[in-house]
């Protein structure tokens, strides 16, 4: 942690001179004319997630309110519950009221179940959220060594032996080897359970370290893959060879001349991932019986409870959306010959 | 030099195993259910047998052969990840392309807005999702893998189609006085899709997965038709009495993605090769 710190603060006074060369103001309205439009554009963006997740209740062949109520339901129970819902109300003043709702961190309640649809994803969302959170992290402690690795053997053995490995794993499906893994961890060995959970921090652990683990092996290959190849680039750099020869201390070396300089792409793809890891969590707590937000969805879909499935779907959109506005951000501030696209 | 030629040897070595991979795959999921003695949905003998000589991969928990059954699924699993993959493709890249020549530029903003935010969504949860909607059932499958993934071919041909629009034979085309249609068709999208082929190639992975994975959820197919992520559902209820159903099915579609893995691998290696050359 030290060092990251100490090359933090390597960083800032770099900075300072480099922005006293440079023109401070010009670097300053150029960064801000980048962010505003990335703030911009990401708002844009949710819009039309917010969009489509209102749209899909509406595309749904058949009416909704009718199905819900079952085929034998009356004409004025049907216009009774479209008027509650306010249904009835035109497309364009019922997507003003979703919104409305959303604002106000109301999702409404199901027409189907008569659930409240907030109190589903805010009980559900965090055991989820700590599942792709551990995966992301052991993903990060496997694949930086693993890139460096790899990049600094040089041997061009090494690197055919990593990428077709890394291709191939891509290949092997997650739910499947959750499966094997439950059959030898759960069954034979008895250090997963099968079932239950505890929410509370030290005692999750056990519940989630398989599924977290198997979702990071999908991770891994794909973030120590772009790492690789971004360590390559750096490699090639003369800066580097500078560093070699001035002879830097091993972790300043690591951090200032060969990581830093090459970690933008992947965390813009980790940003990117993440969208990905919440399709594999969905998976994995159906396997573990996990009660995460995942679970709540292919119940909701069982069920054909459809406002539960729209704001499930709208609510990752969102936090995906959010992640990869930090995920560019993140990347630019490491990195500032990347562009905001 | 020596290095180089290494290279080249090492990608076509991938490519051919991929190849062969999927085409002894196709070849017996062609073969096994018509020559075998067993009817893929039939009951064969007493359930739950393990792997012998007459069952090479035992029984399921009906008494149906699964050696079958797995190859019985074979056809259905690829073709509905051929077709989810191929609506897509083509859609999203006359979308895409049109959008990258396309001099509106409020038309260009408002569409490619909306491609992004269908890229926002995660894959797998927007297709859960519309599944939900659609219906459960390969058609459904393949219209949501259609509805969500043409717009990730999109993002990817409209960056294509905007550089290749400014390229000299482009240029030369339109001096020429082709028509605009010839121009698009013949110089412009064979160019842009070159780059959306290669993604399709690795989306296929994804999307193979993703159909075992609704099939897995009980999204997909309706029994009694074999599919491989339904087989892996069906035993792993079973599975510490009974593994071969789930494992066996599992390998078949790890073999599947695995030699497109190593298609994919060789043709970007032997592509990297052609590059730096």
């Amino acid at each position: 942690m030290s060092s990251i710190d100490a090359s933090q603060n390597k960083k800032k006074s770099s900075e300072e001179i480099s922005s006293e060369q440079k023109l401070p103001d010009k670097n300053r309205i150029a960064l801000r004319r980048t962010l505003l439009g990335r703030v911009a554009r990401s708002l844009i963006v949710s819009f039309w997630v917010m969009v489509i997740a209102f749209s899909l209740l509406r595309l749904a062949p058949g009416d909704p309110i009718r199905n819900a109520l079952g085929t034998d339901a009356t004409e004025e129970a049907v216009a009774a519950m479209k008027k509650q819902f306010g249904l009835d109300l035109p497309f364009f003043i019922q997507f003003f009221n979703y919104l409305k709702g959303i604002f106000s961190g109301n999702l409404g309640i199901s027409f189907f179940s008569n659930r409240d649809v907030t109190e589903i994803i805010t009980t559900h969302l965090p055991v989820t959220i700590t599942i792709i959170l551990l995966s992301i992290l052991s993903a990060i402690v496997f694949s930086i060594p693993l890139a460096l690795f790899v990049a600094l053997s040089r041997r061009p053995v090494v690197t055919y032996f990593f990428r077709t490995a890394t291709s191939i794993s891509l290949a092997i499906p997650g739910f499947f080897l959750a499966l094997l893994g439950l059959l030898y961890f759960g069954t034979v060995l008895n250090w997963a359970p099968a079932a239950g959970y505890e929410g509370a921090f030290p005692n999750n652990l056990r519940y989630i370290w398989l599924p977290a683990l198997v979702n990071c092996f999908a991770l891994v290959p794909i973030l120590s893959r772009v790492l690789h190849s971004s360590l390559m680039d750096t490699l090639d750099e003369e800066y580097v060879e500078t560093g070699v020869i001035r002879g830097v201390g091993k972790i300043r070396f690591y951090w200032s001349y060969l990581l830093r300089p090459s970690l933008a792409p992947t965390v813009v793809l980790l940003s990117y991932m993440v969208g990905v890891m919440i399709g594999g969590t969905v998976v994995m707590e159906m396997i573990f019986s996990l009660p995460g937000i995942g679970r709540e969805l292919v119940q909701a879909v069982d069920t054909r409870d459809y406002v539960v499935v729209q704001s499930i779907v709208m609510v990752f959109g969102l936090i995906v959306v959010f992640l990869s506005f930090l995920g560019d951000l993140v990347g630019y501030l490491l990195d500032r010959r990347v562009t905001l696209s | 030099m020596k290095k180089k030629l290494k290279t080249r040897i090492d990608g076509t070595y991938a490519f051919f195993t991929g190849i062969g991979m999927l085409a002894s795959l196709v070849v017996a999921g062609i073969i096994v259910p018509l020559v075998s003695k067993y009817d893929p949905n039939e009951v064969s003998s007493s359930q739950i047998l393990p792997p012998s000589s007459t069952h090479f991969f035992g029984t399921d928990i009906l008494g149906r052969d699964v050696f079958t059954r797995v190859f019985d699924a074979t056809l259905i699993d690829l073709g509905t990840a051929f077709i989810g993959v191929l609506i897509p493709l083509s859609v999203g890249t006359v979308i895409g392309t049109l959008l990258g020549i396309s001099r509106n530029r409020r038309i260009n903003s408002l569409v490619g807005s909306i491609i992004d935010g269908i890229n926002a969504f995660p894959f797998l949860i927007f297709v859960i999702a519309l599944v939900a909607f659609l219906g459960p059932g390969l058609r459904g499958i393949i219209i949501a893998l259609s509805l969500v993934n043409w717009a990730r071919y999109a993002r990817i041909a409209r960056t294509r189609a905007v550089i290749v629009n400014q390229q000299g034979y482009v240029e030369a085309a339109r001096t020429l006085g082709y028509s605009r249609f010839r121009i698009l068709f013949k110089h412009i999208i064979p160019n842009v899709s070159s780059e959306t082929r290669a993604y399709a190639l690795s989306d296929f992975i994804i999307v193979i997965i993703a159909v075992a994975a609704l099939s897995f959820l009980g999204l997909g197919v309706s029994p009694p038709q074999a599919e491989w992520g339904a087989m892996i559902k069906a035993g792993s209820g079973i599975i510490t009495l009974a593994w071969w159903e789930s494992v066996f099915a599992g390998l078949a579609l790890c073999w599947a993605g695995i030699a497109v893995a190593l298609i994919a691998e060789g043709l970007t290696r032997r592509l990297r090769e052609g590059n730096q050359k």
